[in-house]
């Protein structure tokens, strides 16, 4: 892995540069909140920590039109415009690989595919808030997955190179590119020592596969059941929530059917119902048991860590506080004030 | 292939669903080109009502025995029968009252029971009360693309499916803050999705126009609006504007119940 700096003062030029792969997009601050939008490196907010909507809808967008088809053809013209996607934390780009390997270990999907090679990903370091736990998930550090991942040092930024791609890339900025001293290593080694003693919000997942596993019959699930407004909301903002659903819409002006692909969730009571009016997951605490498995049991048999990176973005979205954090400390007998814990739980 | 057969018709209600058909000017000829218009008494008194007919979109609740009877005649000689606007899916703001409410509100307005002479009134019911029906466009008023895809479907001979999950979704499709997590009533975990989220993504909260989601979870709503500090009043009235008598009264017993 290659390593360069560049000036603070060159940060902005050096993004502009980049715009020579594609449209510039980054965190920018909208009233409360923080969005991913194409704007001016000016516009970026270089301390924001978590968009409302995670990077993912960079990879497969919200909503997308994947087939049009008439009688006896079809077409598929979709082709993601090439984006530069400034800003990705690690816990973010952690995400990305685990979408990664979902949309590419056993079936590749070609709309992925396509927007991965047209989606070149600039990461920036951060320094965590109240909400982050990227430090339990092991996610706080990132060595793959990103193009090129810059680390603010104050005066300057570290640049890693991450990829071929990356490495391509740097021809359009190669100007603004120093070697790195011995200095600026001891630098980020001092600077990551003060981030690392920056967390302030406690979470243990350690043993949480036993855990989960062995808490099945747990009143808990119940409990939160019967608070969760099933929503979706935890799925939408979660970074490595993958789930999508299709649906033909017909275009009467240009006679076409179109096949919509469109995020979906698991909490929403007609995903688990099948043919014949079945459904596996009827009541809300077994669609929750199942989102938490997949999270913290599923993923991590299968590829040795869990599927959350210590965003927070449950955190800060759920209405009613049903969020990783809150789940595992319940799960844990460990006191949590979520609200959805002092719901009472009726007879019917 | 000959063209379907259609006809477009108002029971009770504001005609504000057959107004936005009307309102797709911009794709009316390529619907007179797929369909065949029997019957549109809004858009031309020159209807035939004799013909049967292969959908029949009807908007409005049952509100009269008058409106019995013609849904009872559209029903009859279509095919398909589609439920357009909430009041006809759902019953509309009128089904705020439908039992000894209704009754009371009835003779306050009217005075006696049989005041009015053309038809006898009944309470206001949506369509599936009375007859069977097909499918459902609900909104009000319904929205033109919505209403467009479902009509193109039809036109293929697709029966659309209604989807059952909730607005929040587009909402956080479009990015858009939880008005809930503002402090607003907002009722998006309770509404089906379809609209796209018109409202709060004008930072207007959601009031259920598109009807509920099945199983919805109003006991959590409720709950959660009462710790956000609403009284039981504020909340029962939001719900009442497209919830129905039953299912407000059902929500004003739980707040009252957890009340001590």
């Amino acid at each position: 892995m290659r390593l360069f700096k560049i000036k603070k003062s060159n940060l902005f030029p050096f993004l502009r540069g980049l715009e020579g792969f594609g449209e510039l997009w980054g965190p920018v601050r909208k009233g409360e909140k923080v969005v991913y939008a194409r704007a001016k490196p000016e516009e970026f907010d270089l301390k924001a920590l978590r968009t409302m909507i995670p990077a993912k809808k960079f990879l497969l967008p919200p909503k997308f039109t994947s087939l049009k088809f008439r009688e006896s053809r079809w077409e598929d013209d979709y082709r993601p415009k090439r984006k530069v996607v400034f800003g990705l934390h690690p816990c973010g780009i952690h995400a990305l690989n685990i979408y990664h390997r979902f949309y590419t270990r056993l079936y590749s999907d070609p709309y992925y595919e396509r927007a991965k090679e047209a989606t070149l990903i600039v990461g920036l370091s951060c320094v965590p808030d109240e909400y982050c736990f990227c430090y339990a998930t092991g996610t706080s550090t990132v060595n793959e997955g990103f193009d090129l991942f810059l680390t603010d040092l104050g005066d300057r930024l570290l640049v890693w190179v991450g990829s071929p791609k990356g490495e391509e890339s740097l021809k359009l900025v190669g100007k603004y590119l120093e070697d790195v001293e011995q200095k600026d290593i001891s630098d980020y080694v001092a600077w990551r020592k003060r981030r690392d003693a920056a967390f302030k919000l406690k979470v243990d997942l350690d043993g949480m596969p036993e855990i989960v596993s062995f808490s099945y019959d747990s009143p808990v699930w119940e409990k939160m059941g019967k608070a969760c407004l099933s929503c979706g909301t935890c799925t939408m903002v979660c970074p490595t929530c993958t789930c999508f659903d299709l649906e033909d819409e017909y275009d009467l002006k240009r006679d076409e059917m179109h096949r919509q692909r469109f995020w979906y969730s698991c909490v929403f009571r007609e995903y688990s119902m099948v043919a014949g009016g079945h459904n596996f997951r009827e009541a809300r605490s077994e669609r929750l048991k199942l989102w938490y498995t997949h999270k913290l049991v599923g993923f991590m048999s299968e590829y040795g860590a869990p599927a959350c990176v210590g965003c927070s973005r449950c955190v800060v979205s759920c209405p009613v506080g049903i969020n990783v954090v809150s789940v595992v400390r319940a799960l844990r007998n460990e006191r949590t004030a979520a609200l959805w814990t002092k719901m009472e739980v009726s007879d019917a | 292939m000959s063209k379907p057969r259609i006809g477009i018709y108002g029971l009770t209600g504001c005609a504000g669903d057959q107004l936005n058909i009307l309102n797709c000017e911009d794709e009316l000829l390529k619907l007179f080109d797929i369909f065949e218009i029997k019957s549109f008494v809004m858009a031309s008194s020159a209807a035939d009502e004799e013909s049967p007919l292969d959908v029949a979109f009807v908007e409005g609740s049952v509100s009269t025995e008058k409106d019995l009877e013609h849904l009872k005649e559209i029903r009859k000689k279509s095919r398909l029968l589609v439920a357009i606007g909430h009041c006809a899916v759902f019953g509309g703001v009128q089904s705020m009252f439908t039992g000894k409410k209704w009754e009371e509100t009835y003779r306050a307005v009217y005075g006696k029971k049989d005041a009015v002479s053309l038809t006898r009134p009944l309470p206001p019911k949506p369509l599936s009360a009375y007859v069977k029906v097909d499918a459902v466009l609900p909104g009000c008023p319904i929205e033109k693309e919505p209403f467009l895809k479902l009509a193109g479907l039809l036109a293929k001979g697709v029966v659309p499916r209604h989807p059952d999950f909730p607005v929040c979704a587009e909402c956080k499709w479009k990015e858009n803050e939880c008005l809930l997590l503002k402090g607003e009533i907002c009722l998006g975990p309770l509404t089906n999705s379809g609209c796209g989220a018109i409202c709060p993504s004008l930072n207007i909260p959601c009031i259920g126009c598109w009807g509920p989601i099945e199983k919805e979870n109003w006991e959590a709503e409720a709950f959660l609006l009462k710790e956000n500090g609403f009284s039981v009043e504020e909340v029962v009235k939001r719900f009442a504007i497209f919830g129905g008598e039953e299912r407000a009264e059902k929500l004003k017993k739980f707040l009252e119940g957890k009340e001590g």
